[in-house]
């Protein structure tokens, strides 16, 4: 298992856009992934689970993955994260 | 022989093409859906989901390819949404309770976008929409209903309502002709077909007789007997040929007016401009050979929704069409709403007599969270061209006094925003009460133009229900009693020295448009096909002769002699 922390840096937090390259960029993986955040952990995979918990800027998620690729998974999508999505 | 199927014409001309279903609103399909066993039906929801995916990423492909990557990025959510692994589950939950793929589809959908609507934040609440879109798209998948998809054939569209956004959504030239199951004139879809001249049958629920058409049914449509031919035989494909050609020889022949003025042979000008619904009718209007916009009815901004739409809203739909309008100018009649077209956020009680209601700029002058937005964003739309303010319904000079002094508050908060406007759009009044007919000369000291309204003018003047098939023998526009008060309307601005147009039915009518010109109107708008046929006819008529005309005809004392003498003579 590995996990990461990261914060939603990006002005319109994760909705449509880059809640679907989040969910892209973790189907690219084996392991299963899970994001967790306002007390809540759901599937990274699912785009409605992502989005149902409105994640804003400033939000804290932490990302944990469990599988054979597991820490590439978690780099790839902090990175996205810390990248705010190729906005702004 | 091929199956005749009758509805109600409301936009003539002949149409041949492939019927493409094109329903958006889907009850009248959920009704009438017939579901299997629930296997079944979770089987048919799981291939409606691929099916769908598969659809929207030919599409994402299409739009990156056109670099349309904002769009493509939205289309690909969508595309998860559908293929969520927690959507099938809901879904599959949903077919145990209501056994019945689509309303299933339909139930998960909506329960998640009430879900997000419940969110703090203003975006993800607004997601909602987006789910209820990926919901219609997968119930419409298994009920057969086709996504218009733009081919290069020309399809006739069909479908017991079709939302406006699809007509409007479609390039003119795609669409052949429109078959609508309700049976309404008014229908949203309908008067953008008007606009567009898109041959228009309706009142196909009537017997269910649209069920009989199918999609990918060769038809011809003929919008003025109101008959459809489904799958007709090459003879009766030969009969229609005909017709057809003679229409295209006159749509030819009015083309090549388009970028002709109006002006007679002794060179008087008359503006010819377009009535149009929505700022998306303006490219067609001006493809007709339209001079800007007379008449921009901005109720539909109001309709089909819950709310009242905000300043943004309203500032982007005037701007457009503002812009669009290039040089030349565009009226907007702000709200023109009453009992007879009711809003959910209006609550305006039902009435015994709507059209002598509480309506137009009566709701205006007391609804100020109304009014301001719109004056607010017609304003700052004169930034982008020509606009103008257009009141509807006034009956004295204090209701417009009122309205300027609002118009001025308007501004002022606008400065406060520090959001720029155009301080000199002009401001007018449509004629269309006997009260302010008679008033003109009073009026024309405080507006800037006149515009005769004379649908209502007509019904006002010769206390005439339009609607109403008994007494439509009365309803006529050359009443004596209605020319009089036109000829006045049109004396009153010549002598102030502002404008007087005409945006009412009359303007269309090319005999009108000569008895018009010699009053000396100005202008004359007008739904943009009738623009060619009545630049004709002014083409045709000198001002001297349209003048003996003119003095002869305000010798007649009944309408009908009127129109038949015009007849005769023009």
């Amino acid at each position: 298992m590995t996990q990461e922390v990261v914060t939603i840096e990006n002005k319109t937090g994760i909705h449509a856009r880059p809640a679907s390259i989040f969910v892209q960029t973790a189907t690219k993986f084996k392991s299963k992934i899970q994001l967790k955040a306002k007390g809540k952990t759901v599937d990274a995979k699912s785009i409605l689970m992502i989005m149902s918990l409105g994640l804003v800027k400033g939000t804290e998620i932490t990302i944990l993955a469990d599988g054979p690729d597991e820490a590439d998974a978690v780099k790839a999508l902090k990175d996205l994260v810390d990248s705010k999505f190729g906005e702004e | 022989m091929a199956e005749v199927i009758r509805g109600k014409g409301v936009i003539s001309g002949i149409a041949v093409g492939k019927i493409m279903l094109a329903g958006q609103n889907l009850d009248g399909y959920l009704v009438h859906y017939k579901a299997g066993s629930k296997e079944e039906e979770k089987e048919k929801a799981r291939a409606a989901l691929t099916a769908v995916a598969e659809n929207l990423r030919t599409s994402i492909e299409r739009l990156k390819k056109q670099g349309m990557v904002e769009q493509a990025a939205i289309m690909e959510a969508h595309r998860m949404m559908v293929q969520d692994p927690m959507m099938e589950e809901n879904i599959m939950a949903k077919i145990e309770e209501t056994a019945s793929a689509p309303h299933a589809v339909l139930k998960a959908a909506e329960a998640q976008a009430v879900l997000f609507e419940q969110m703090a934040d203003e975006y993800f609440a607004a997601r909602a929409v987006d789910l209820r879109d990926v919901g219609k798209r997968v119930a419409k998948f298994i009920l057969g209903v086709k996504e218009p998809e733009i081919g290069d054939e020309k399809v006739i569209l069909c479908g017991r309502e079709i939302e406006p956004s699809v007509i409007a959504g479609m390039p003119t030239e795609n669409i052949a002709g429109v078959l609508l199951g309700s049976g309404s004139t008014t229908a949203h879809a309908v008067i953008i077909a008007k606009a567009r001249a898109i041959p228009t049958i309706v009142g196909l629920n009537k017997e269910d007789r649209i069920d009989k058409i199918k999609d990918g049914d060769h038809v011809i449509l003929d919008g003025e007997r109101g008959e459809i031919l489904v799958n007709p035989s090459a003879e009766e494909r030969a009969r229609y040929d005909e017709r057809i050609r003679k229409q295209q020889e006159l749509a030819a022949h009015y083309a090549a007016l388009k970028d002709l003025p109006a002006v007679t042979p002794d060179g008087i000008k008359i503006d010819l401009m377009a009535n149009i619904g929505s700022h998306m009718d303006v490219d067609n209007a001006l493809s007709y050979g339209a001079e800007g916009v007379g008449l921009f009815r901005s109720e539909f901004v109001f309709m089909g929704r819950q709310d009242i739409p905000n300043e943004e809203d309203q500032f982007k739909a005037y701007k457009e069409a503002v812009e669009k309008c290039g040089g030349h100018l565009c009226v907007i009649r702000t709200m023109d709403i009453g009992g007879d077209k009711p809003l959910p956020y209006l609550n305006i009680p039902k009435e015994e007599n709507p059209f002598l209601g509480y309506r137009a700029v009566r709701i205006s002058l007391e609804r100020h969270d109304l009014f301001l937005p719109q004056l607010k964003a017609i304003l700052r739309a004169g930034v982008y061209g020509k606009a103008a303010i257009m009141i509807p319904m006034i009956i004295n000079v204090a209701e417009f006094k009122k309205v300027k002094e609002l118009i001025e508050e308007a501004k002022l908060e606008l400065a406060h925003e520090g959001k720029s406007y155009a301080d000199n759009v002009q401001v007018g009044i449509m004629v269309e009460t006997p009260a302010a007919a008679i008033m003109t000369p009073v009026f024309a000291k405080y507006v800037d133009f006149f515009s005769i309204g004379t649908n209502d003018l007509v019904q006002y003047t010769l206390a005439c229900d339009r609607g109403n098939a008994s007494i439509s023998h009365l309803y006529n526009h050359f009443n004596p009693a209605v020319l009089r008060l036109i000829r006045r309307t049109i004396t009153s601005a010549r002598e102030a020295g502002i404008w007087a147009g005409m945006c009412g039915e009359m303007a269309s009518d090319p005999n009108a448009a000569v008895l018009l010109m010699a009053m000396g109107i100005h202008e004359l708008s007008m739904s943009a096909p009738s623009i060619p046929r009545v630049k004709e006819k002014l083409r045709a008529v000198s001002s001297i002769q349209a003048k003996e005309v003119l003095s002869d005809v305000m010798k007649m004392e009944d309408a009908d002699e009127i129109k038949a003498y015009l007849q005769k003579v023009l």
